[in-house]
């Protein structure tokens, strides 16, 4: 079952798979990168609340 | 500044541009024996760029401790180095997987590959001496002696050692360039995106940085040291 999903033949045009498919490869980099952020700005946020409470 | 957010975008920003367009902007063919993977330039490079950066700013800490004995100095030079190192783990991680596709092997025992590596331990052994001493003032007093003395061995091991024999790396024995990149040599599509990288990756080692300088600002707060 997974074989034959590996060697189907994607019979359409979209952007997806031209130039050697390396537009999917750029996609999975940016969902890294975009979560890697997202993981960033909230511990950022949590250590700005921390902060705040400490102020006060 | 450690709270700003306008640095924070602009890393956002450029590792976007450089995670799209790094993968999309025509690269030289030379004579195909690095094909696409030059394309790596954009990811392990600028690891070494920051590393460097990060390290300085440490050093720069390091000397302000030595000068004042304030704590809050100790805690910014700890986290660039901490985060500096990392960045040094993720380039020779990088440069081994690399090296075994293009080299042959990931260790193949070029002196870039071997200076980076004493590098590396002799700041390992930073955090070694922070972690085996207890009083604080000692502690922080000898690693800012010896994050100076960390910083200046990079000089021999990464800048000046591997320019003296042939290396697999541009700038050995015989070759154009520094010891990381020969940059009269790069194209101008390929500067486009390795200098924003540079500076993208930069910011977020520095990011994560601030974030664990203000950690342990909280800590020295909630224990009443500060």
């Amino acid at each position: 079952m997974f074989q034959l999903l590996q060697t189907k033949v994607v019979e359409n045009s979209s952007i997806m798979v031209q130039q050697g498919k390396i537009y999917i490869v750029m996609s999975v980099v940016t969902i890294i990168l975009v979560g890697l952020f997202i993981y960033v700005a909230t511990v950022d946020k949590k250590i700005s609340t921390l902060e705040n409470n400490a102020k006060d | 500044m450690l709270r700003a957010r306008w640095w924070k975008i602009l890393s956002v920003i450029l590792l976007i541009y450089t995670c799209t367009y790094g993968f999309l902007v025509k690269v030289p063919k030379l004579d195909d024996r690095l094909q696409e993977s030059i394309r790596n330039f954009f990811f392990h490079v600028p690891m070494w760029f920051g590393m460097m950066i990060l390290l300085f700013v440490s050093l720069v800490y390091a000397i302000k401790y030595l000068r004042a004995a304030n704590p809050i100095h100790d805690v910014y030079s700890m986290a660039y180095a901490s985060v500096g190192l990392l960045f040094g783990f993720l380039g020779i991680i990088t440069g081994a997987f690399w090296a075994n596709y293009q080299w042959g092997s990931p260790w193949v025992g070029d002196p870039k590959q071997n200076g980076a590596a004493i590098a590396l331990l002799i700041y390992f052994a930073y955090f070694v001496l922070r972690g085996s001493l207890i009083d604080t003032e000692k502690r922080a007093r000898l690693s800012a002696v010896y994050n100076i003395f960390s910083f200046f061995m990079l000089f021999p091991t990464l800048w000046i050692l591997p320019r003296l024999t042939e290396s697999l790396h541009p700038g050995g024995q015989g070759s154009d360039g520094n010891p990381g990149l020969n940059g009269k040599d790069m194209s101008a599509n390929m500067r486009t995106v390795f200098y924003p990288a540079v500076i993208g990756w930069t910011l977020l080692g520095v990011w994560i940085s601030t974030l664990h300088i203000r950690v342990q600002l909280l800590k020295l707060k909630k224990d009443g040291l500060l």
